[in-house]
């Protein structure tokens, strides 16, 4: 043993070892907030990050132009044809909106599916590749908080688990860290079913939603959507759609499996979803 | 001077595995198979040979506590890795004769057994559901690829960055 490790060096990994499992402790357990040394030590890595990234991003960006310039017409034509029709889309939401205000202040109710988003931009993905996570751009300076809903423009992607100055690490749907207390609706012929994220299957790149009830009669293809019933998630965020439904091992509840509509291997623009406080409170 | 040059260049590897992870798992024929580069260590493994391992550890702590409030669930596993894995290329560069080739073999060595050790603990930790089949074809084997043709150029920078010193010196 001398000849490889001398006694001291032995003691520094043993003592190593010991401030290992602690750490691990410490990261595993639930916490409301996050340090000042923690917060301080991802900012700093984020801003230099930030800075060596920019001339690449410049490039690529300017590369972007210059190819997206070559179908510019056919798209302008597409997207006129789109815009003739907003003024009228515009006005009949206006008039849907303020009846809705109207009717729910006749009835005394707030709505689960208020809410405010905030956008924000991938910075980087997790270079180990083992955890499906990034960080974004924006942090506690921007009004962000722990537990917040993070959406890319299609759906639903994952949870902000840490929150910095201005930086946050965002978990994705994907890893088994960030499904706990998932409440989902599958919405079947215009009625909810309700049912808990279980885990991602990773073979087959599906989301499990267990405890349906039986005789719910899902199909493939109905849209699931979060329920607002636990956590910071609002009613009404898309999550995916189902492809598969099967019973579960007992035969008591049903197991749908969902496909996520967000692709997870390429985001880049996210929003964040602040629950508005009064929808909190029923 | 040297200190600075070697401190800006870790922090150009850590962006340098970073940029891997923005189109890595590439997916042949609906089979993921992921390239993960591990520039950093490497760097810090050979600077532990041309500098010293007392820089090393430094350099292993402070990335690796970076690295693991930056992009980290659990906390503690790079910075202790790190610190470990320098130990050990000291550890094994006693006792394997000191030439290119036994060094390459050694650094390459430990940047596999990296892996497996970050894959060991996140499968104790639950967090990882992989076979220990697909791991090895679809990841170790790519990335120790991978990392052997990025060895060529990390150990040249490793070179000439350790030379800094001694171009200083004699100049007085």
């Amino acid at each position: 043993m001398n000849r490889l490790f001398n006694r001291n060096r032995m003691l520094i990994i043993l003592f190593g070892i010991i401030i290992l499992i602690l750490l691990i402790g410490f990261s595993m357990t639930d916490r409301d907030s996050t340090t000042r040394a923690e917060q301080f030590t991802a900012d700093a890595a984020a801003g230099s990050q930030m800075i060596i990234n920019a001339p690449f991003d410049f490039v690529g960006s300017l590369f972007g132009t210059i190819s997206r310039s070559f179908n510019a017409v056919e798209e302008n034509e597409t997207l006129r044809a789109q815009l003739e029709m907003l003024p009228q889309m515009q006005a009949d939401i206006e008039r849907l909106e303020s009846e809705n205000a109207e009717l729910r202040e006749a009835l005394d109710v707030s709505s689960k599916q208020s809410y405010e988003s905030i956008n924000a931009r991938l910075i980087s993905r997790s270079h180990d590749q083992w955890l499906n996570s990034f960080t974004i751009d924006k942090g506690e300076a921007d009004g962000l908080s722990q537990g917040m809903a993070v959406m890319t423009p299609e759906g639903l992607i994952g949870t902000v688990t840490r929150v910095n100055g201005g930086t946050s690490y965002v978990e994705m749907l994907t890893t088994s860290v960030s499904q706990n207390n998932l409440s989902v609706e599958i919405l079947h012929d215009g009625s909810p079913v309700y049912g808990n994220v279980q885990k991602y299957d990773k073979e087959r790149n599906l989301l499990v939603v267990e405890n349906i009830k039986n005789r719910s009669g899902l199909a493939s293809g109905d849209e699931v959507f979060t329920s607002g019933l636990v956590g910071n998630y609002p009613e009404g965020l898309l999550v995916g759609t189902v492809v598969e439904v099967e019973n579960d091992e007992y035969g008591l509840s049903q197991n749908a499996y969902v496909q996520l509509v967000s692709n997870t291997d390429d985001i880049d623009m996210v929003f964040v979803i602040e629950r508005s406080p009064e929808s909190m409170e029923d | 001077m040297r200190a600075i040059i070697i401190f800006l260049v870790s922090f150009l590897l850590m962006y340098v595995d970073f940029a891997f992870a923005r189109f890595s798992p590439i997916t042949v024929s609906n089979v993921e198979v992921y390239f993960v580069p591990r520039t950093l260590l490497m760097f810090i493994l050979l600077l532990s040979i041309y500098t010293g391992y007392k820089t090393s550890i430094l350099l292993a702590v402070v990335f690796g506590t970076m690295l693991d409030f930056y992009i980290g669930s659990v906390y503690g596993i790079h910075a202790f890795g790190m610190v470990a894995f320098v130990l050990f290329m000291h550890a094994a560069f006693r006792v394997f004769y000191k030439d290119f080739v036994a060094m390459a073999f050694v650094v390459l060595l430990l940047t596999l057994l990296y892996d497996i050790y970050i894959y060991l603990l996140y499968s104790i930790l639950d967090l990882v559901d992989k076979p220990m089949f697909d791991y090895l074809a679809l990841r170790a084997a790519p990335s120790l690829l991978l990392n052997a043709l990025l060895f060529i150029v990390v150990f040249v920078i490793a070179l000439k960055t350790s030379r800094v010193r001694k171009e200083v010196l004699s100049r007085h």
